[in-house]
């Protein structure tokens, strides 16, 4: 069977179930499979930005797994950058998913403790085969990127801030030029102040290196600005897909309905005011 | 009640730590009208959550205190004493973040409602019963399908909702929600946050939220506080904070905000806020502060009346 699909799309899922294998009873003997997501299409262009919107328990993170070529489909087709990933052996499999960066959700818990700024951020560059100088190079070129000065290179995480941790996340998604970059809740742990300036760095770097950005949340709000086009995910299973405002302006399905109405929290609040100044 | 169900005067609190005391809130007044929404907006380490256990009367055994803050009247903060007698529980009452982690594993819920009433009011398995019934229902639950539950038989809103009923069912007049709604799904804080609402009406409560969400807070509350590093900034009625911030701290927060449908530009400040140990002597907002002056290095501004009950504690002023 050929590997290739389709090259016009950075990801395309066609039909895809996923999910676990549990064990349980005593001494755990059974053995049961849930399924997580149920029948997921959809096409993600290359350079584009796009979001995949969904609360607790939608599917976000087994979605994010199946696409980073981490958890096998039980059935349907994911094609990474014209590829079937899946298709191929695993070996074949890393040299396809090797260009996707990934941000995870916690920068708090994602960072080995142990490890130097400069040896995490140049982990995706082990396997380049890249001498030394030209490491060096690509962590400096990645340093600028989130705007971090070159002498973090030698701190442990422990020594940063919570808005530095998640910017030597980026920095290591992005120092070997991936063609996708996929974020999960890529500002949840952060505060409000710091968050707009993440969010502006993420968006700067779509546009610098040209890559497609699908980032995963449940923060609808958030998602107007890292995504143009939103997947809505309810269960398992897309319940809308479209260009984000204009499902922020007329939904269709009734979760992104109920979804919407949820953050417009107040005709006493803050929401009229804040909107009203915006339109200025 | 008074006509301030809390009011704290320079309030401070800090935690000892080897041999020194890290204080996490500074010189805090502020009050908080009976029968009214007031929120406490802050970022993490901002002391929000400690002014909530200050009030509550949850601070913990190393805690430190200064000032005064007073609860329906009663002085339950001076200097370094505290005294909570007769208020913890019955006047004033809480609801934590985690719901999940709030209620006893252990215990069915009908069980908990009766470990609380009995240990307040000596009340006996049949009253207390009485009791919770009734207030799971205001709480919008189906009291027969609950009470012999365990906590991780109910979902995350159905666990908020009956740690909301068990704080009421003690009688306290005063509530103070720490995040109640921050690990709910966008659905689900819609419903705790109407449930507070019309609570707040039936019940006559003094409502005192603490959250970081600025839109919660002005869905939510007539009057609003906003703190940072430790000091409150600002405070004064919602919707003249919100639509005129005087502090540039809450300007940014305002301006740092997604809106859903108003896609206006994010407006990044550079910095964070600084850890309770390393402040200066001056403004704490100082280092990010867009429009600081020569004198906000040095001193710490005061709080002063600006507007109508509008207070701020910044120089430009």
């Amino acid at each position: 069977m050929s590997h290739a699909g389709s090259t016009d799309w950075a990801i395309e899922l066609r039909n895809v179930s996923a999910g676990y294998t549990v064990a349980e009873g005593f001494k755990a003997i059974r053995k049961r499979y849930v399924e997580v997501l149920h029948d997921v299409s959809f096409r993600v262009g290359r350079g584009e930005r796009v979001a995949v919107i969904g609360e607790s328990g939608s599917g976000k993170t087994t979605l994010l797994r199946v696409m980073l070529g981490l958890l096998q489909p039980l059935k349907g087709d994911v094609m990474v950058l014209g590829q079937r990933i899946y298709a191929m052996p695993s070996r074949e499999r890393w040299k396809i998913t090797s260009r996707i960066g990934y941000v995870p959700q916690d920068p708090f818990r994602s960072l080995n403790p142990r490890l130097r700024v400069a040896d995490i951020v140049a982990e995706p560059l082990t396997r380049l085969g890249l001498s030394e100088s030209e490491k060096l190079q690509r962590l400096r070129a990645a340093l600028r990127m989130v705007q971090l000065h070159e002498s973090v290179l030698e701190h442990y995480p422990s020594r940063l801030s919570g808005g530095m941790m998640q910017r030597v996340l980026i920095a290591r998604a992005v120092v070997h030029e991936p063609e996708i970059l996929l974020l999960d809740e890529p500002t949840s742990a952060l505060d409000v102040s710091t968050q707009a300036q993440v969010v502006n760095l993420l968006n700067s770097i779509q546009e610098r290196l040209g890559c497609t950005m699908v980032t995963v949340t449940h923060d609808l709000p958030l998602a107007q600005y890292l995504a143009d086009r939103a997947v809505i995910l309810y269960k398992g299973v897309v319940v809308e897909e479209g260009a984000l405002d204009e499902i922020v302006r007329n939904p269709k399905s009734e979760h992104a309905k109920l979804l919407i109405a949820s953050y417009a929290l107040g005709a006493s609040g803050v929401v009229s005011p804040l909107s009203s100044s915006a339109a200025k | 009640m008074s006509a301030l169900a809390v009011e704290a005067k320079r309030l401070s609190v800090g935690y000892e730590e080897l041999d020194e005391v890290l204080w996490a809130v500074r010189r805090a007044t502020l009050g908080v009208r009976a029968g009214e929404a007031f929120c406490l907006v802050g970022e993490s380490g901002s002391g929000k959550s400690t002014v909530a256990s200050a009030i509550v009367g949850i601070l913990p055994p190393h805690a430190v205190t200064d000032g005064e803050l007073r609860v329906d009247g009663k002085l339950v903060v001076k200097g370094n004493e505290r005294s909570y007698e007769g208020v913890r529980g019955r006047v004033v009452t809480y609801v934590p973040q985690s719901p999940g982690a709030s209620l006893n594993p252990y215990l069915e819920i009908g069980d908990q409602f009766y470990h609380v009433l009995n240990s307040l009011y000596g009340l006996n398995r049949r009253e207390a019963l009485e009791k919770a019934r009734a207030y799971l229902g205001m709480a919008g639950l189906d009291p027969e399908a609950v009470l012999d539950r365990y906590p991780h038989e109910l979902s995350g809103g159905m666990q908020q909702r009956a740690a909301i009923a068990l704080a009421l069912s003690t009688g306290a007049k005063i509530l103070v929600a720490d995040e109640p709604t921050s690990s709910l799904d966008a659905h689900l804080r819609l419903q705790i946050v109407e449930l507070l609402r019309r609570l707040r009406a039936e019940a006559g409560l003094t409502l005192i939220f603490i959250t970081h969400d600025m839109l919660l807070a002005g869905a939510l509350s007539e009057r609003i506080a906003i703190m940072y590093a430790g000091s409150l900034v600002e405070q004064g009625p919602t919707g003249e904070v919100l639509r005129k911030p005087l502090h540039p701290y809450t300007s940014m927060l305002i301006e740092s905000v997604p809106v859903l449908g108003a896609k206006r530009p994010l407006k990044p400040y550079a910095g964070e806020p600084p850890n309770p140990g390393e402040l200066g002597g001056g403004c704490p907002f100082y280092d990010r502060c867009p429009s600081r002056l020569q004198v906000c290095a040095s001193e710490p501004p005061v709080m002063k009346e600006v507007g109508d009950s509008h207070y701020v504690a910044c120089w430009l002023y």
